[in-house]
């Protein structure tokens, strides 16, 4: 692919730039937002890909550059099994944008890509797919991360994917994008190279006896990641009986003490929000806690 | 024979229709969706009742940073404050709370949708009438969709994608029939 290299005014702007970026904040960044940008103005790519035959090109850059600018603003589509892909994208568009547009213009342009010395051959169905998925909010118009997760959950599998092997249309909203607490820790671990320090499982709570201290405490450590039960959290029906299993992925990013409540804020569905809950109800809604060690990740 | 027969009839599904529902209280109904519209496009926001009695309503005030959630009695002067705190129109608050209590609407917020690459937005109410909840039936909402363009149809009245693509549209993994040109409903066990 015919691609310009002349980055130079760029990179000077780089250094200049004030724009602040989560891996300015402590987290230790492995690129800047400043360089993944730069990286993005000297690609070209042609509107169509063999290899994702329905990834419009224009589409595919747009969503790449609004992920590196608005880090925050990524969704995981509605209805579908994505949050956990969402939840993950955290990391590397906060600490890591370059090599994460690096992968993704790799995927695009070549159909395969290594990330972490793990190498991603997407299925046919998955490619196909790519581009398509339709009635999910705006990543109707995010080819990118289509793919992003798409890939994601066609490479990385569990016993919850067991009986959706393969993808057909529709499996995004289903177990075969499903992600449970032991694969989502994998893929942090593998992928991202942290160092994790998590507690709890699929199906039972956790024993955190000071459940404020603890997330204060993991909070302070590194990005901090509930799975969590979202029939309390994100209520879409009255029934007093609800599941008792965690079904939802979010980032924890503050939580303070108020009298006896406590006030969270968290980031999930492509923003932040801030809520006040007591800590029985946090206690009820939290099955694992996953911390990213700060200065351990593996390079 | 004849408690067996009661507790089936109370155990069934009995449906409401929501085209009646829905000429029956229509000024209400569409005033909700118009001040609604309106106010939203000022400070996004939505307001749901998180009890049977409608007494209880939970805010999700949107701003460039943030999304707030909180909770509150209908009629607390604490809700007030807030809306002010954050720049909120409290009278087209008050409006639509009072409004949506008298219609039994448990939820009502913006939602986005794409076609052709294009955004558009509509307004989704959800209708829960007290009439009709028994026990140990699954809940039924009624959702009414306010589009702010004429929608296309099929001949059996299913929201279609547009005029071009045939394709039926869902919105929020539902499917949507028609009331009028710019209003939709659909049965859901989800209010949002």
């Amino acid at each position: 692919m015919p691609r310009a290299f002349s980055t130079l005014p760029l990179l000077l702007l780089i250094c200049f730039s004030s724009t602040r970026s989560l891996a300015s904040t402590g987290e230790p960044g492995r690129s800047t937002q400043q360089e993944a940008l730069a990286y993005l103005q000297t690609i070209h790519l042609p509107d169509s890909s063999i290899h994702w035959p329905n990834a419009r090109g224009h589409l595919f850059m747009e969503n790449l550059r609004a992920n590196v600018q608005h880090p925050l603003s990524m969704y995981q589509g509605s209805n579908t099994n994505f949050c956990g892909y969402a939840a993950l994208s955290y990391l590397p568009l906060n600490y890591d944008p370059l090599q994460y547009v690096k992968f993704m213009l790799t995927l695009y342009e070549e159909g395969q890509a290594t990330w972490n010395k793990i190498k991603f051959t997407p299925s046919p169905e998955v490619m196909l797919a790519a581009g398509t998925l339709r009635f999910k909010g705006i990543l109707d118009i995010h080819p990118a991360d289509q793919m992003w997760f798409l890939v994601l959950a066609d490479h990385f599998r569990s016993y919850l994917n067991l009986f959706h092997r393969k993808f057909h249309m529709g499996s995004e909203d289903t177990f075969w994008a499903a992600c449970n607490l032991g694969k989502f820790n994998r893929m942090i671990r593998q992928l991202m190279g942290y160092k994790l320090k998590a507690i709890g499982s699929d199906l039972i709570r956790p024993g955190i006896a000071d459940v404020y201290a603890y997330l204060q405490n993991a909070i302070q450590t590194g990005t901090t990641y509930l799975y969590v039960n979202n029939t309390y959290l994100h209520v879409k029906n009255h029934d007093k009986s609800r599941f008792s299993f965690p079904t939802h992925y979010l980032v924890l990013t503050e939580i303070q003490k108020i009298g006896d409540i406590f006030q969270i804020i968290y980031w999930d569905y492509g923003g932040r929000t801030l809520r006040q809950v007591t800590p029985q109800f946090l206690k009820k809604i939290i099955f694992g806690v996953t911390c990213c060690l700060k200065d351990t990740h593996e390079e | 024979m004849l408690s067996t027969i009661v507790i089936l009839y109370m155990c069934s599904c009995k449906t409401l229709n929501i085209s009646r529902y829905y000429h029956t209280h229509q000024s209400v109904l569409d005033s909700i969706g118009q001040v609604y519209a309106q106010a939203y496009k000022q400070k996004p926001f939505s307001i749901e009742f998180t009890d049977r009695k409608f007494d209880r309503l939970s805010l999700e005030l949107t701003t460039d940073t943030l999304t707030y959630i909180y909770e509150f009695w209908v009629g607390e002067d604490r809700m007030k404050d807030t809306l002010r705190k954050y720049g909120f129109d409290t009278h087209a608050v008050d409006n639509l709370i009072t409004n949506m209590r008298s219609v039994d609407c448990t939820w009502i917020n913006n939602l986005d949708y794409y076609t052709e690459e294009r955004k558009h937005s509509l307004t989704y109410v959800t209708l829960w009438p007290r009439a009709f909840n028994f026990p140990f039936v699954k809940k039924k909402y009624y959702i009414l969709t306010y589009f702010q363009q004429s929608q296309y149809f099929d001949s059996e009245g299913n929201l279609l994608m547009g005029r071009r693509l045939r394709r039926i549209r869902k919105i929020n993994a539902e499917v949507f029939r028609r009331i009028n040109d710019k209003v939709c409903y659909t049965l859901s066990d989800r209010f949002r």
